[in-house]
């Protein structure tokens, strides 16, 4: 016992330090998520708290709002390299609108469509993270999945980026959910999803992605346990070989420069795990286990 | 022997009506989600079943003994045909419903009326009358009260927790429904046939 409060006492200077180094830390219990927004300097971050702490979901630089604050939403632009011209995409899980406004400044004509089941997030986006919605950047409250099926529109990217505290509700896991994501993506469109490695999850979500599209190719986000798997729904051309992927020149837009590094995301494309997805089961409807997999870890306990 | 074989149907019973709730939101979250107002129907239905089938079961356990043997052997039947209903044809029917009702609300009280009330109701039913069997074998009304609903109640934790951390993690939701059904069959028919054996005198 007696180690612990000399250690405290090194820590507590450390932790309070923090504390005072944020401006202002609120927490929200919403309908779905228990959530903290903390404000340091120009920087507002949104977190879920979960069984593993706290999970950071989303920030925004208020003095440079189309810097991309979280690595993966940097990572999430790798749908470039499959689907180059994004007239129209749809968005499921608002998080902190991190991703919002990099895009609307790069492409100002294309419809960035959002759903998000929690109304609280919706308005936590307007009030502290300086998101308002407009005509290109509509948000839609209501569960995903049932957009996704009652929607008629077409999408170039398909983007599933949805957590609550920390993990995504199985319905949004499932062969079947992916299947009525693929009927929704045009021809060439590609459906872009946030997975976490760690767990035994992550092999059961890419087998069950592949288990819909015929072609994935998976980017881990640098120094973090972020991977975001592109899909699409064809067999040919192949986007697996790096080499056939546009130069990262032709698709930089003006608002990327200083933001948005696509060598970087390009340089980030991981190796599937063959071995360990080999041995996963694919995730339906009818067996999906979702919770269970996701505390079951694997070797691979990189920091989510 | 006979109190431990009734004492297994009452614990049966109470897993079978709680883990059924766990089963029927794996079943509805894709067609409706998983959100609180998914989750407010399916409680609420659920409870307003167990209300439905406690007084039901009342009604029944006062009946005189041939009717009451009649409605017992019609309630088991009841159980039995609706969680094969669900068991069978839980999934085309919500397919059904998800076209024909576009207000979620509406279209979670025509599911849950269709493939949960019935058989819940039908199950609850029996809580009343497993106290009426114990009250006619010597056991003061207000004590066999007690003791089926306190055993039942072990039973619902039981479901709950069996059916979270055991059943899910490992089988299909829909081989998991027709154990169920097999499990309902063999208890309800348990629990006739305890129900009509004389009381003591």
């Amino acid at each position: 016992m007696k180690p612990i409060f000399p250690l405290a006492c090194l820590l507590l200077p450390a932790a309070l330090a923090a504390a005072d180094s944020a401006d202002y830390t609120e927490s929200f219990d919403t309908l779905y998520n228990s959530l903290t927004v903390q404000k340091t300097g120009s920087v507002v971050e949104l977190r879920a708290r979960s069984r593993r702490g706290e999970a950071l979901e989303s920030a925004v630089d208020l003095s440079d709002p189309l810097r991309l604050v979280v690595g993966y939403t940097q990572t999430l632009y790798a749908g470039l390299l499959f689907q180059p011209k994004p007239a129209r995409v749809l968005m499921i899980g608002l998080g902190g609108a991190g991703f919002h406004r990099l895009f609307t400044a790069a492409y100002p004509t294309a419809l960035l469509q959002t759903v998000e089941l929690d109304p609280t997030v919706l308005e936590l986006c307007e009030s502290r993270l300086a998101f308002k919605p407009t005509a290109q950047t509509p948000v839609t409250l209501m569960d995903g999945r049932v957009f996704v099926k009652r929607d008629q529109g077409k999408w170039d990217w398909l983007i599933l980026d949805a957590f609550r505290g920390g993990y995504v509700p199985p319905h949004l896991k499932t062969e079947e959910f992916y299947r009525e994501c693929a009927a929704r993506l045009t021809d060439r469109g590609v459906f872009i999803s946030n997975l976490h490695m760690g767990t035994e999850l992550f092999y059961s979500d890419i087998k069950t992605i592949e288990a819909v599209f015929p072609q994935v190719v998976l980017f881990q986000t640098t120094g973090r346990g972020n991977v975001i798997a592109c899909a699409v729904k064809y067999r040919a051309p192949d986007i697996t070989d790096p080499g056939k992927w546009p130069e990262v020149a032709t698709l930089m837009e003006p608002a990327f420069a200083g933001h948005l590094d696509l060598a970087k995301v390009r340089g980030e494309r991981m190796v599937e795990p063959w071995a360990d997805v080999l041995h996963a089961r694919v995730l339906t409807d009818d067996f999906s286990p979702v919770e269970f997999l996701d505390t079951v870890k694997t070797n691979d306990t990189k920091e989510r | 022997m006979s109190f431990l074989a009734f004492y297994t149907v009452v614990v049966t019973l109470g897993v079978l009506s709680m883990g059924f709730q766990l089963l029927a939101s794996r079943l509805l979250s894709p067609h409706f989600g998983s959100s609180i107002i998914v989750w407010a129907w399916l409680i609420s239905t659920f409870l307003a079943a167990f209300s439905s089938g406690s007084m039901l079961g009342g009604w029944i356990s006062n009946l005189a003994a041939e009717r009451r043997h009649r409605a017992q052997v019609t309630g088991a039947a009841l159980a039995v045909i609706s969680l094969a209903v669900t068991a069978g044809f839980g999934r085309p029917i919500l397919d059904w419903i998800e076209v024909a009702f576009l207000d979620v609300g509406t279209a979670l009280l025509v599911s849950c009326a269709l493939l949960f009330f019935v058989p819940v109701t039908a199950l609850s039913s029996f809580g009343p009358q497993c106290v009426q069997y114990l009250a006619a074998r010597d056991t003061p009304p207000g004590k066999a009260s007690g003791i089926v609903y306190g055993v039942s109640t072990l039973g619902n934790i039981a479901g709950v927790m069996l059916t979270a951390f055991a059943l899910i993690p490992h089988f299909r939701v829909s081989a998991l429904l027709y154990g169920w059904l097999a499990v309902a069959v063999l208890s309800l028919a348990a629990l006739l046939h305890l129900l009509r054996a004389p009381a003591s005198p």
